[in-house]
């Protein structure tokens, strides 16, 4: 009887969970014009600023009504109810195989426009902020649950290398369904690259920023949501599967090397590495 | 429950093989019941279809949840789930097309918002420290990680598919 004694103690977090989606879903999609494009603000997007309101870690008042101990019951539950979604975008994919395989080499290719994460983030952490050895850690990947992994198993969460990737994870998990759809939105209605692209852009290994992503798309061009989902998908799932050796393999070694050509005195520097960078 | 007390604590990964079945099993099915009201305001569709189309999806599911805990090879419970959504709808198999008439109906955008407003609740005094901490550069940072990947793989995919098709 212990399921049953665990729902009863987590259902104010169901309730608050339940209100606040169908208050979002009621307010739909929101589109705000800006000069190159249209933003769209997603009903998740706005489910999740809500409950950010109702979180007492951030409002401490709401703490009399929802203690936080009740609050941290709800981590679990995110990839619980990331499932059904998932599931939903599987079967986008079925249907839509034939033009996932004529897709094949773009999806595939994309994949190393990943790494495009060190082109662009890694000079400013470097040469703008001055960042240390935290740089690696911020920009090797987009920081999800394995990328996360790959950095603690090398480096330690408390080296700078973790410092990076949780300061990147943690702004992703706050951040990232936000950038995800305004990106999305206003490159759809730019109309730089073609929907099917920016679908497979998409799948970048975490189901949320992928949800706000397609939504986005879809949103924009509601004639292809079928294609957008089924790419997106596939997208995601062949990160899943490859995101985490593109990000050991290629990725780290990569802004490892970097790093070690332009600051080659960091004291922070693995030592072996140092001497024999020293040695040169 | 679960409460950080070092950051050693804090390493967001989870062993999917360690999911004690019946209270995954549990919450699935209230996550599930939350997505009906959804369903009905974003579709046209009748009661009767949405619980038959999120019925659909909570077997799906459990078929990915089994094989996850049981396969002797590890992938992620999202990618099992997402393999087999995409077996029961391939337009070759015997049952695809009654699979897919149940679930082709059902919103996905509105599937992601249950998800979404059970992360705003989860967010940990740790992670509000570690963004103080962190401060503004690093959210700088990080929105140029997350444009470099999106734009980078778009351009990649829109040249590839203009070569290729």
């Amino acid at each position: 009887m212990d399921i049953v004694r665990t729902l009863v103690r987590l259902w104010p977090i169901h309730l608050v969970v339940l209100v606040v989606s169908i208050v979002s879903q009621l307010i739909g999609v929101r589109p705000i014009p800006i000069g190159i494009g249209t933003i769209l603000l997603l009903p998740l997007l706005f489910a999740f600023v809500f409950t950010l309101v109702l979180n007492p870690h951030v409002v401490p008042a709401v703490g009399r009504f929802l203690s936080a101990k009740r609050t941290a019951a709800a981590g679990p539950l995110i990839v619980i109810a990331i499932m059904p979604f998932i599931a939903k975008f599987g079967t986008t994919i079925g249907p839509g195989i034939e033009e996932i395989v004529r897709s094949g080499p773009a999806l595939v290719l994309q994949e190393l426009g990943n790494l495009g994460t060190i082109l662009i983030a890694f000079p400013v952490a470097i040469w703008v902020f001055r960042m240390g050895r935290e740089s690696i850690g911020a920009v090797h990947s987009i920081a999800r649950e394995p990328n996360i992994a790959i950095i603690a198993d090398r480096y330690g969460l408390r080296s700078p290398e973790g410092t990076g990737v949780m300061g990147v994870y943690v702004m992703g998990t706050l951040f990232g369904t936000f950038i995800f759809a305004i990106l999305a939105s206003v490159l759809a209605t730019a109309e730089v690259f073609s929907v099917e692209a920016l679908a497979m852009a998409c799948g970048v290994g975490s189901g949320s920023m992928m949800a706000a992503c397609s939504g986005a798309l879809a949103a924009a061009a509601p004639e292809s949501t079928d294609t957008i989902t089924a790419l997106a998908g596939a997208s995601n799932l062949l990160t899943y599967a490859t995101g985490m050796y593109v990000s050991l393999f290629v990725a780290l070694p990569i802004v490892e090397r970097i790093y070690l050509r332009v600051r080659p005195n960091d004291p922070a520097n693995p030592p072996a590495r140092t001497a024999e960078e020293a040695a040169k | 429950m679960t409460t950080y007390t070092s950051e050693e604590d804090f390493v967001p990964t989870s062993d999917d093989r360690s999911i004690v079945l019946g209270d995954t099993l549990r919450d699935l099915a209230v996550v599930t019941l939350i997505s009906v009201p959804l369903q009905l305001i974003a579709t046209d569709l009748t009661v009767l279809q949405v619980l038959a189309g999120l019925a659909a999806l909570y077997v799906v599911c459990i078929l990915g949840l089994l094989l996850t805990k049981y396969l002797p090879f590890y992938l992620p419970s999202v990618a099992w789930i997402s393999l087999v959504g995409i077996v029961l709808t391939l337009p070759f198999m015997p049952w695809a097309e009654w699979f897919t008439g149940l679930v082709v109906g059902i919103d996905f955008l509105a599937m992601a918002v249950p998800a979404l407003a059970y992360a705003g609740l989860a967010i940990s005094k740790l992670e509000l420290d570690v963004m103080r901490r962190s401060g503004w550069k690093i959210l700088i940072v990080a929105i140029l990680v997350f444009i470099g990947t999106y734009v980078g793989s778009a351009a990649i995919a829109d040249l590839t598919l203009r070569f290729t098709t």
